[in-house]
């Protein structure tokens, strides 16, 4: 087992920068952990606008709408001059000016009511915010009213209202209110990991056995071609195999029980499983065309940061780009994170659920194997060529 | 102990090797002597079947020698042209590595011990091979090339671009190596080393095979006994259509003051031409009289000198 042996002599001169991704991973994994929780504390906060109301109609309902929106925004003074509104609109004194035509009580319990004229600040979304707010009053009074409340008791009931608050919580499907489990968002991280590590490594290694003096000198050695192919393809398994272990020990040290009990926990085991055997295929491939040892740092970060941005390792997959959602379906890590985000959101999966994960999980094994066919072929060309 | 017959090698339209034939004997220093380019390194790699020839027959221990032959191989030792190591393991983990691949792990630690106090490494075992210089590198991929003690060993140009004084050690090296046992056969375009450590030469060029035999046999061959050169100042021509009457003397220059005769083995041709000299009141200065070399066979033979 010499071959093998040789590869695990090199395998640890790349110790110090495996141990530096891992680093580099559970410091990401921690500072998303918690830049997440922020988030949901800072998710949702009520904004008060400067609006006015020209009331040129001075009715029940008039009145009632303009100490509606006063309840929700600062309502200030303007008068009714076009010239002085621009103005005021202009240096953004006013936010939202809603105008209430005369008559429009009439018109609106007569049924025919038409959109009130507004004056917002264009494409904002603080003046789509206070047009709902308009638009939820007017139904409401519409409302109240074929219920068989008066005007004023509508608008009385809309305007003091009862002040009781709705409290919402999310489904919690996957038993972690709503969101993915901690342990799920590290292993949203962990491809571009052992992508990067295995990659690294495994390249080097390969470049070393790839170089042609060495390799005519090792063929004209009394071990044969087969048995040292074996026994590298026995190097590459078990340095992937320990990194998975590694890469798969932390949720656990970081999370303990929460994580082992979890009963996905065996889908993410294999799912992580399928991502060392692509890092694996893909770090055959770079080291049969990466042909300097200068050039191996430069090339791996490129695949394996492009890899990462592209398939939602960094980036949440929602806030990707239709168009690189699609591009990323060629590539085996969007099919790891799209497993990745079943199991972390859902406690129970439905039929369709159980056929995409399969589906993520067969795709992955078909990749694997692909990157692994394409670089035989290429070293059997080269090999072919140098003969 | 080796057979070449007929090799026939071919890159395309180029023929690397023309039928070449050798037969190396046990325990010779064979050398392999020939122009760069000449076909040595392919010849070496066709036998060891690393590369396919197109035709010919080779034998090794009497055994035909193919990619499969791994029990003709665990007796051969070979030390690339190009130094092959890994850089990401120290002198003592390359040296051991190479042992691993033909000897179990027993005798390994006892042959590594040796092959590095053989190469003179002993202060570099932990060195990775980046931080040696040139001759410390070619002694450490000779050290891997020789670990397992091989019966035949195979260095093809192993001192290309080595210091003189590693050179020494090297030559030194594989002649002993030579005395404990091992046939050996080495590939150069230095025709000093060939002609220092050689039992028995083959002069190479175009992929043929143009002459073989020991040194002095090789030297045999050619007209060119000595060689005369003499510092001369004004030599006419008058003078130097005498001297190339004289006899024996087949080949003549006169270039920027130097007198060069080549001259047919015979005694007293030195004696004869001083006299001559002194006769016409010519001064001259510095006199050299050699015997043939390696180059003057090659120029002899091919026309050419060994290192154009």
């Amino acid at each position: 087992m010499t071959v093998f042996r040789g590869f695990m002599t090199i395998t640890r001169r790349n110790l110090p920068i495996a141990v530096m991704y891992i680093i580099i991973f559970v410091a990401i994994a921690i500072m998303a952990q918690q830049s997440r929780t922020e988030d949901e504390i800072s998710d949702f906060q009520a904004n008060s606008l400067d609006i006015a109301v020209i009331d040129r109609d001075q009715s029940t309902l008039s009145k009632g709408l303009s100490d509606y929106l006063a309840k929700y925004h600062n309502l200030t003074e303007t008068p009714d001059d076009p010239a002085a509104i621009q103005d005021r609109m202009f240096y953004r004194d006013i936010q939202y000016l809603v105008t209430i035509p005369a008559d429009f009580e009439k018109v609106y319990l007569a049924g025919q009511y038409k959109k009130l004229p507004v004056t917002k600040i264009p494409g904002s979304s603080s003046g789509f915010y206070v047009d709902q707010q308009v638009n939820t009053f007017l139904n409401a009074i519409r409302t109240m009213s074929s219920g068989g409340f008066s005007l004023e008791e509508a608008v009385k009931e809309m305007t003091e209202g009862t002040g009781d608050t709705a409290e919402i919580t999310m489904a919690d499907k996957s038993g972690h209110g709503g969101s993915m489990p901690d342990y799920a968002i590290l292993y949203q991280f962990l491809p571009y990991v052992s992508l990067s590590i295995l990659c690294y490594v495994l390249c080097y290694i390969t470049l070393a056995f790839n170089n042609i003096d060495v390799r005519r000198r090792l063929l004209c050695s009394s071990v044969s071609g087969r048995q040292q192919n074996f026994q590298l393809l026995l190097g590459y398994l078990v340095v992937g195999i320990a990194v998975w272990g590694l890469l798969n020990l932390l949720p656990v040290i970081l999370y303990g029980r929460s994580c082992l009990n979890d009963p996905h926990l065996p889908y993410y085991l294999f799912n992580s499983f399928l991502v060392m055997l692509n890092s694996l295929a893909l770090a055959f491939l770079l080291g049969v065309f990466v042909t300097r040892q200068d050039l191996v740092s430069a090339v791996v970060n490129v695949v394996t940061l492009g890899m990462a941005f592209t398939c939602g390792v960094f980036v949440d997959m929602d806030i990707l780009g239709k168009g690189i959602k699609k591009a990323a379906h060629f590539l085996p890590l969007y099919w790891y994170e799209s497993n990745n985000r079943l199991l972390g959101f859902n406690a129970e999966f439905s039929r369709s659920q159980y056929r995409s994960l399969y589906t993520g999980f067969g795709i992955q094994i078909l990749f694997a194997a692909a990157i692994f066919c394409v670089a035989l072929v290429f070293v059997k060309n080269k090999r072919r060529t140098e003969a | 102990m080796i057979h070449i017959e007929n090799l026939v090698k071919r890159y395309g339209d180029l023929v690397a090797l023309d039928h070449l034939n050798l037969d190396i004997k046990e325990g010779e220093i064979f050398g392999l002597l020939g122009p760069n380019g000449s076909g040595k390194t392919t010849a070496i790699n066709c036998l060891l079947a690393l590369l396919k020839y197109d035709k010919g027959t080779v034998t090794i221990f009497g055994r035909p020698m193919t990619p499969d032959s791994y029990d003709l191989k665990k007796d051969i030792g070979i030390v690339m042209q190009n130094v092959a190591v890994f850089d990401q393991m120290s002198v003592m983990e390359n040296i051991d590595y190479f042992c691993g691949l033909y000897v179990k792990d027993k005798e390994k630690r006892r042959l590594v011990e040796e092959a590095i106090t053989f190469a003179g490494l002993e202060n570099y075992k932990k060195m990775r091979p980046k931080k040696l210089s040139g001759g410390l590198l070619r002694r450490l991929n000779i050290a891997c090339g020789i670990v397992h003690k091989p019966r035949l060993i195979i260095l093809d140009e192993p001192t290309v671009a080595v210091d003189p004084q590693s050179r020494n050690k090297i030559l030194s090296g594989i002649m002993e190596l030579n005395r404990q046992g091992s046939t050996i056969i080495y590939t150069s375009h230095y025709m000093e080393e060939v002609e220092q450590i050689c039992s028995r030469i083959a002069i190479i060029d175009h992929g043929q095979v143009l002459a073989t035999g020991t040194t002095e046999e090789l030297k045999k061959m050619i007209k060119t006994g000595e060689t005369i050169t003499i510092e001369a100042i004004s030599l006419a021509e008058p003078e130097l259509a005498a001297l190339r009457e004289f006899p024996h003397v087949f080949d003549l220059s006169y270039q920027e003051q130097v007198l060069t005769l080549r001259l047919s083995s015979a005694k007293h041709n030195l004696v004869r031409i001083l006299n001559f000299l002194q006769e016409k009141n010519i001064s001259f200065g510095q006199v050299f009289s050699a015997l043939p070399t390696l180059n003057d066979v090659f120029l002899e033979i091919t026309g050419k000198e060994l290192r154009d």
